[in-house]
């Protein structure tokens, strides 16, 4: 690793030693035992101890008479889960909530991270979007078939039983694009839009790169939505029952 | 007739044009940044087109309906989300294949 940010650096300084531990008794060869934890996965570290920090925060000062500053920020949140996911999943939603506001908390952080210097987005790695993809994909097949039992295999032959043979590889390969989709989305928009205010940034490297990274706030946003979105699209499309 | 001379033109440019496909990977490698513009061009002002429908879709029907913005703003990010995603798809392979 040539370009340690700060955090990885201290990490690394700390736990390389039982992170090497760790990878060879799984058998795996870091490829630089002196800093097995790359910037990817200590921005990742530093965002899930962040948002852990926030919820104990918010647990601990849960207040009816006097809510703190924590708990609008956590109602606000709420608020949004609970009215997108009630208008797409409807009956049953409050069920998913603690997933979904996971997910739209950590995709936004991870996003928004990258605008601060110093560090950079996790998400702009391709390993990051395919974990959570992988997440979803997993949640709604799970949910999917707690909801409908075996009878969530109709959802994959089609309106008519004879043409289920057609149907079955079609849904099957259109559920793994999913992840494909959800991965490259996110990655590729992340990942783009660095690589936009680099680009500029190489051409004029006083203030005109500031506009991109603007852009890029707004970006983060939207696709920090459309990922949650999806996922709750998905999710009602599992859980729905045929009538 | 008109049909036909537009394909001899496009067949003679393709003669024309052999000797390009006849070198070795060598001189393939200087088409790359070319192909990668014209791609990510193309791709790119696709992309714009049809994100600019859908927008115009979406505003008329704001316009004549303020009543429905919940549910044509979830309809719109959803299709520009999926439109832009083409894009991106075309920006990943570009990116693969001019690093490898």
């Amino acid at each position: 690793m040539l370009n340690q940010l700060f955090v990885t650096k201290a990490l690394n300084q700390v736990l390389a030693g039982p992170v090497d531990a760790l990878l060879r008794a799984v058998h795996v060869a870091p490829a630089n035992p002196a800093a097995p934890i790359n910037n990817t996965f200590a921005m990742e570290l530093l965002i899930f101890v962040v948002l852990v920090g926030y919820f104990l925060a918010i647990r601990t000062s849960l207040s009816v008479e006097k809510p703190g500053a924590f708990q609008h920020l956590a109602e606000l949140t709420d608020e949004f889960v609970d009215d997108q996911s009630s208008q797409i999943i409807g009956h049953g939603h409050e069920r998913f909530a603690s997933f979904l506001t996971a997910l739209v908390l950590f995709i936004l952080l991870s996003n928004l991270l990258g605008l601060v210097p110093g560090f950079e987005s996790p998400t702009a790695d391709v390993v990051v979007p395919l974990g959570l993809a992988i997440s979803v994909f997993l949640y709604y097949h799970y949910h999917g078939i707690r909801v409908n039992g075996f009878g969530y295999i109709k959802q994959f032959l089609g309106p008519v039983w004879w043409i289920s043979w057609l149907m079955l590889p079609i849904e099957i390969i259109s559920h793994f694009a999913r992840v494909l989709s959800l991965t490259v989305r996110l990655y590729a928009n992340m990942f783009a839009g660095d690589l936009l205010t680099l680009a500029f940034f190489s051409l004029i490297p006083v203030g005109i790169p500031l506009v991109f990274l603007g852009l890029h706030l707004g970006v983060a946003v939207i696709q920090a939505y459309v990922f949650f979105l999806l996922a709750c699209i998905y999710l009602s499309m599992a859980v729905s029952h045929d009538h | 007739m008109r049909k036909l001379q537009y394909l001899f033109m496009s067949l003679a440019a393709l003669l024309i044009a052999v000797p390009a496909f006849g070198q070795g990977s060598d001189a393939a490698a200087q088409w790359v940044p070319l192909a990668a513009g014209l791609g990510m061009a193309l791709a790119a002002g696709l992309c714009g087109l049809g994100q600019g429908k859908a927008t115009a879709s979406a505003t008329e029907a704001l316009a004549r309906n303020p009543g429905a913005r919940p549910g044509i703003f979830i309809f719109l990010i959803l299709g520009l989300a999926f439109i832009e995603s083409l894009a991106l798809f075309t920006f990943v392979i570009i990116f693969l294949k001019v690093h490898a």
